[in-house]
């Protein structure tokens, strides 16, 4: 299963779940990332990490090991 | 006041998450007038005032931290969350304003949605209308009133609209809610679970498709682009939300580019850095030679005793060194202040986290490091902002390494011993040489020591990085004015009487016993006898004994005891290094010659057991090489004590950088020599 780690530059995605075993996952849920919200990757840093992705119409910058815990469908 | 004093009054509370005009409310309600409280056992300050006169109603205000939800994941998030349910000397609030981004209501329900549902008394003020409005769009009081059972007000924050809507609001309520009994209020434990938070969201949304309105328009086109927005809405629930802000994504395009985004975030600090620097000296000069004359004023105007000098040396001199850093403090704060404001400090973070996080950092740590170059003091403080328990410990124990303005006296004077006259630029070249080590070194150890911080700072490992990236908005000076007078104002009253007190100990350690030194004067004028005085009082003072105490440590660097002196007075601060070895190598003359006439007497100097020369260049080297990595700062000590909870880790900063100094100043020195430059 693909995660939002592993989005392309400007690729979309819709969430399918949240893997709730990952630590971070608690933070990930309360900015608003849910299952059915589509996410993009607008932007990364130099390093490809931190990646910036919009969600709910405001952008998120988060690690890309967090953004692993954003499955998507 | 008119208040009567038993009469309690209501005591309202702020909550909303960060970017939501929380704070431009607190300045609309409260005007500038607001002090700030303690959180009894912690670092986190809140703001509380007094509603302003003019809306006449008697209620305390009380400002919290930014949070996102109930479930704390900072020490300042977890505060504010546990100052909602009881705060120890304001009790538990009787009304919670709760602000919400009128645009981002599908994210920013959540938390007044857990305040609802634990039982506060909450009144929902959406923010931001007028940014809503250019998209077409309103939000319906009534239906987010009906929806979420509480009282909603919408208000314009920056425009003031909507306020005396406000006012009447929560009068009403309070006078409601004092009638009533009490509700009972549980903290949110429901949160813990995460499918329930996922329901919460699934709530919000249902409500989230229904509260938007288009604003009432002639004009046919707004209508049509607010119905266009709607639609695209309501097909879209999936989405819940608007796309990003367009002009803010067009700045991002270049702010937040592969490529240049790093380039230009380096370029944005560096001159940050640099205007710490030159900006600020001008004042800086400005308040030392004011301080100077202060002291020569008492000096040559009354009796030579003690007490004159207690006055003069020790309180005139030690306030002096405290208020020395306030220029440069404010004018970082401003910078800082006016990048946060702006949205930008935000993609800093977020640009730069990934080298950090290489040496156990986090992105949310350069804004304290780069603080660090002004003043370990504002710079410990900014580190609340990281989440991470053990990246905050961490940040906090390398400040220290970055080479504070206080030690660039000390390097200007090693500086112009070491090059020739004529040859200024090298010194700007050696300077940058300096920062540039200092940096290194700095990135060195902090890898090295990361290896161990799970030891040192007994915290998990759960380090994270998320953050909400702000739309870019025009910054407003008042408000980073505000903030930047209160940073500076914690500034002065934490390690104001630290360094002032440390400042005492010092002179009465310099002063005593020898306390009427006698002299030869045949032949100078007064202001020469007075300096040899003092060279004559130190040479027999308390410190000079502790200097000869600790000289048998002094000479495998190729220092004495002068030198040992020089550095015990440095405690108090580091520049008062310069002046305490103009004392101790008996400089007599204070006029502007007084730098070339001390680096006379410093080229003369002999290490008195060998009679060999104390400055030679590995020696100075060495001393500069001493100044980078020594913790030499009593101030930075009890705020580090402060910072941490504890004495643990300033203990081990103490004792890991003054060895560290030692290691390489030995090194160096004896390198150098082996090298055969002497």
């Amino acid at each position: 299963m693909r995660t939002a780690a592993e989005l392309k530059y400007k690729e979309r995605g819709i969430i399918s779940e949240i893997d709730t075993s990952h630590p971070s996952s608690k933070r990930i849920i309360e900015h608003g990332f849910t299952p059915g919200q589509i996410i993009e990757l607008v932007y990364q840093s130099l390093f490809n990490d931190p990646i910036a992705v919009s969600i709910r119409g405001t952008l998120i910058a988060l690690r890309k090991s967090e953004a692993h815990c954003i499955k998507l469908k | 006041m008119t208040t009567d004093p038993l009469v309690k009054v209501p005591l309202i509370t702020l909550v909303g998450p960060p970017n939501s005009g929380k704070t431009t409310l607190f300045n609309t309600l409260s005007g500038k007038n607001y002090k700030t409280a303690n959180y009894p056992g912690s670092t986190v300050e809140y703001y509380t005032s007094r509603l302003l006169a003019k809306y006449n109603l008697s209620a305390e205000l009380l400002d919290s931290p930014g949070i996102v939800s109930l479930l704390p994941e900072s020490i300042d998030e977890k505060i504010s969350v546990d100052s909602l349910y009881s705060h120890p000397t304001l009790g538990i609030p009787d009304l919670i304003i709760s602000t919400v981004d009128a645009c981002q209501l599908s994210r920013h329900l959540l938390l007044p949605k857990q305040l609802i549902s634990s039982g506060f008394n909450v009144i929902i003020v959406v923010t931001m209308n007028d940014i809503l409005a250019k998209r077409g769009l309103k939000v319906s009081e009534n239906k987010l009133k009906n929806a979420l059972d509480c009282d909603v007000v919408v208000i314009n924050g920056r425009s003031k609209q909507g306020i005396e809507k406000l006012i009447e609001a929560i009068s009403l309520n309070l006078t409601q809610t004092s009638e009533e009994s009490k509700k009972i209020i549980s903290p949110n434990f429901y949160a813990h679970n995460k499918n329930e938070l996922v329901d919460t969201f699934n709530e919000i949304e249902k409500i989230v498709n229904t509260v938007y309105e288009p604003t009432i328009s002639n004009e046919k086109n707004n209508l049509k682009s607010a119905n266009n927005e709607l639609k695209i809405l309501n097909n879209n629930i999936s989405s819940n939300g608007f796309s990003p802000d367009e002009i803010t994504l067009k700045i991002d395009n270049v702010l937040l580019h592969r490529f240049w985004g790093f380039l230009i975030f380096l370029f944005v600090m560096g001159v940050t850095f640099t205007s710490i620097f030159w900006l600020a000296q001008p004042l800086m000069n400005l308040v030392d030679a004011l301080f100077a004359e202060l002291n020569s004023l008492v000096i040559n105007n009354f009796d030579q005793g003690w007490f004159t000098y207690l006055v003069s040396d020790g309180i005139i001199s030690g306030t002096g060194s405290v208020l020395v850093f306030v220029p440069q403090i404010l004018i970082l704060f401003i910078i800082l202040g006016l990048l946060e404001d702006s949205g930008y400090l935000a993609r800093g973070a977020m640009l730069i986290d990934k080298p950090l996080s290489k040496i156990g950092l986090n992105g949310r740590s350069f804004v304290p490091m780069l603080s660090g170059y002004a003043c370990a003091i504002p710079a410990m403080i900014a580190a609340r902002t990281i989440p991470n328990r053990r990246e905050r410990l961490f940040t906090i124990f390398i400040i220290p390494l970055m080479s504070c303005s206080a030690r660039l006296p000390v390097f200007a004077l090693l500086i112009a011993y070491l090059i020739p006259r004529d040859q200024a630029w090298m010194g700007g070249l050696v300077l940058g040489g300096i920062y540039l080590f200092s940096m290194i070194s700095s990135i060195v150890v902090a890898a090295i020591m990361n290896k161990f911080t799970k030891k040192i700072f007994n915290a998990e490992d759960t380090s994270s990085f998320i953050l909400e990236l702000p739309a870019y908005r025009i910054p407003k000076l008042s408000s980073v004015i505000t903030n930047t007078y209160n940073s500076s104002k914690q500034y002065i009253l934490r390690a104001g009487p630290i360094i002032l007190g440390f400042s005492l100990v010092l002179w009465f350690l310099t002063f005593f016993p020898n306390i009427n030194p006698k002299v030869e004067s045949a032949g100078l004028n007064s202001h020469q006898t007075q300096n040899l005085e003092r060279s004559e009082r130190l040479e027999h003072s308390y410190a000079s004994d502790l200097g000869k105490i600790i000289e048998p440590i002094m000479i495998p660097l190729g220092m004495d005891w002068r030198i040992g002196v020089s550095l015990i007075s440095a405690f108090a601060a580091r520049e008062v290094f310069v002046s305490s070895l103009a004392l101790t190598f008996k400089v007599t003359s204070e006029t502007d010659e007084d730098q070339s006439t001390l680096l006379k007497s410093l080229r003369t100097a002999k290490i008195e057991s060998t009679g060999e020369q104390l400055f030679t260049a590995a020696t100075s080297l060495g001393l500069i090489v001493f100044f980078i990595f020594a913790l030499q700062c009593l101030s930075t000590v009890a705020v580090s004590k402060k910072e941490t909870g504890g004495w643990k880790i300033p203990i081990l900063q103490i004792v890991i950088f003054t060895s560290l100094a030692y290691t390489m100043t030995f090194i160096t020195v004896n390198g150098l020599r082996f090298l055969g430059i002497n």
